[in-house]
């Protein structure tokens, strides 16, 4: 066990609706998804003294957030990053409260993802008309290879030709997270799917079809961390951050075409270090949220976290075992590719319900924890859910994790 | 040429650590940086320093722009207007058969194919060649398959005879 497993919590998640577009600036949606969490948490603006964000120069700051609520911060931080900033800044809260530079920290992330500044260089209405390719850019884009769905393409299609699978494993998780979202009234794609239905979806960059593509939107989302002694004195029964492992990352992390094998990514150097640090073994965990971005980025860190052996993710996702009431259930809110994108908070949120035992679904009594159970009629809890393991994603070079632990089970 | 990639919609920005690496594509040269301390070899050019011993003192290995293709993607839907008119593209990637160290490092590349995306494989031999752009100062490399293997992998039928 980690020496301060258990000490920290979350205890508060809130959000803004996904939107596409907004119509709205990234400083409005956060303010807005901030005191959301705050409220959800019991907290007053003045409980709170560190605030953090993440953002890759689209989004406002935590000064600009402060200062339109009214908040006086004793630390703010904005860092560059995308996905797996999430669980690394609650890991870096964790820090900052147990060296006693703030006390309750509120990490949120804003952004116009589909309205605004779109991930790999696209822009809103079509393709760049004329693109200045300069840095790192001088030799991706001069091939036309800038996209997540085109640089992840590339290590899903060696995965293919290295393990025999095919992308009928990557339907499995579109089918799976689609169901989760047909049962959350905030995705924003809820009909369920087939596998038929991914598989003639049409390309976007093969090996991806539309249905292994996230919904890019527009969002803010918010969670707020502090001590286990806090935490007590809150509204919800506390959810304690058990362990995990923040931004680490592969050999040769910028080009990663150069690493031997291009499909070992970033979570193979962290999950034993965080199980260690939980004190837990894969068998505990009651469900995961594993980074959706695509399909193939939920599939390969499965394997990545050791969950199954090497190569074999393409078989471990058969036969719905993703699915809620099947083995290991896997983002329960429907996640990136069928609730909405949002760099990652989203799945820490959904799994901070789950373990309070109020997922926000179709059950009357929601909110005070009473659930059926009931698939057809909405419900959307995972029973007896205890523990989670939550994965993140920055690219094949870079990954996070967060091990939670509930009390209202 | 095949595939033909409109290079007046993009614009070429060398840097400090990048422009002789260009100078080299004008003339038709495929280079690798080179480590001249412990002859370690990579790209991009955009890193200025050798991984394997921290040395800055560094040259450059010009390759025969020969190499296997290790994966691809097939472009669909464009996102850079350059290549509106080439969908669908193959970029691959390409280990280069010249740039193997004793200790198993290999130097991979990566470029746009100019043949149909039915005839990329991963296994497939190609070699470099050098395409003009508006800019005089910018030639591309492009990529080309140049021969057959037995067992090449191909996605379209590997996913039709898939299990």
């Amino acid at each position: 066990m980690g020496a301060l497993t258990d000490k920290y919590c979350i205890v508060g998640v809130g959000e803004t609706p996904h939107m596409r577009p907004s119509n709205r600036t990234t400083l409005s949606m956060a303010c807005e998804a901030v005191s959301k969490a705050l409220l959800d948490a019991g907290l007053k603006p003045s409980e709170v003294d560190g605030m953090t964000s993440y953002q890759v120069g689209d989004s406002t700051t935590a000064a600009h957030v402060a200062t339109s609520l009214g908040i006086r911060l004793n630390y703010s931080l904005d860092i560059f990053g995308g996905g797996s900033s999430t669980e690394a800044l609650v890991a870096h809260a964790i820090g900052l409260i147990e060296a006693g530079y703030a006390e309750t920290i509120v990490c949120f992330r804003s952004m116009n993802g589909r309205s605004g500044r779109r991930m790999g260089g696209q822009i809103p209405g079509g393709p760049i008309p004329v693109a200045n390719a300069d840095g790192d850019n001088q030799f991706n884009m001069g091939w036309g290879w800038t996209t997540p769905a085109q640089r992840f393409g590339m290590s899903a299609m060696r995965y293919l030709h290295d393990t025999g699978c095919t992308t009928k494993a990557f339907a499995e998780i579109a089918v799976a997270h689609r169901y989760h979202a047909s049962l959350n009234p905030k995705a924003r794609h809820r009909t369920p799917i087939t596998i038929e239905d991914h598989q003639r979806s049409r390309w976007v960059v093969k090996p991806f079809r539309l249905l292994d593509c996230c919904q890019e939107t527009d969002v803010s989302a918010a969670i707020v961390v502090t001590s286990r002694e806090r935490a007590y004195d809150l509204r919800h029964p506390p959810v304690f951050i058990m362990g995990g492992y923040a931004r680490t990352m592969t050999e040769n992390p910028q080009w990663n075409y150069s690493r031997p094998v291009l499909h070992y990514v970033a979570g193979n150097y962290g999950w034993k270090r965080a199980f260690g640090m939980a004190g837990i073994s894969h068998s505990d965990v009651d469900f995961v949220s594993c980074y959706d971005a695509f399909t193939f980025t939920t599939l390969i860190q499965l394997e990545a976290n050791g969950f199954c052996g090497p190569g074999e993710a393409g078989d471990f996702v058969k036969g719905g075992r993703l699915q809620i009431d099947h083995e290991l259930p896997s983002n329960l809110s429907g996640g990136h590719l069928s609730e909405g994108y949002t760099h990652g908070v989203q799945m820490v949120i959904e799994n901070v319900r789950q373990l309070r035992h109020r997922a926000d679904d179709a059950c009357p009594g929601w909110a005070v924890g009473k659930h059926t159970y009931d698939r057809a009629a909405g419900c959307r809890q995972v029973k007896d859910a205890r523990i989670c393991c939550g994965m993140a994603w920055g690219y094949e070079n870079m990954a996070s994790c967060l091990i939670l632990r509930g009390i209202a089970a | 040429m095949a595939k033909e990639i409109d290079y007046s919609k993009l614009r070429i920005l060398p840097d400090y650590d990048t422009r002789e690496w260009w100078e080299g594509a004008r003339q038709h040269k495929y280079l690798v940086r080179q480590c001249k301390q412990c002859g370690h070899r990579w790209f991009p050019p955009t890193f200025p320093a050798c991984s394997k011993c921290t040395s800055m003192d560094l040259g450059w290995f010009e390759t025969a722009g020969k190499g296997v293709i290790h994966s691809y993607v097939e472009v669909v839907q464009p996102v850079v207007g350059a290549f509106v008119g080439t969908v669908p593209y193959i970029v691959a990637i390409i280990e280069l058969d010249d740039c193997k160290e004793a200790d198993g490092t290999v130097t991979r590349v990566a470029g746009v194919l100019t043949n149909e995306e039915s005839e990329a494989a991963i296994g497939l031999p190609c070699e470099v060649l050098f395409e003009p752009t508006a800019d005089p100062k910018i030639v591309m490399p492009r990529w080309r398959i140049c021969g057959s293997v037995a067992g090449a992998w191909n996605f379209d039928r590997h996913e039709a005879a898939g299990r």
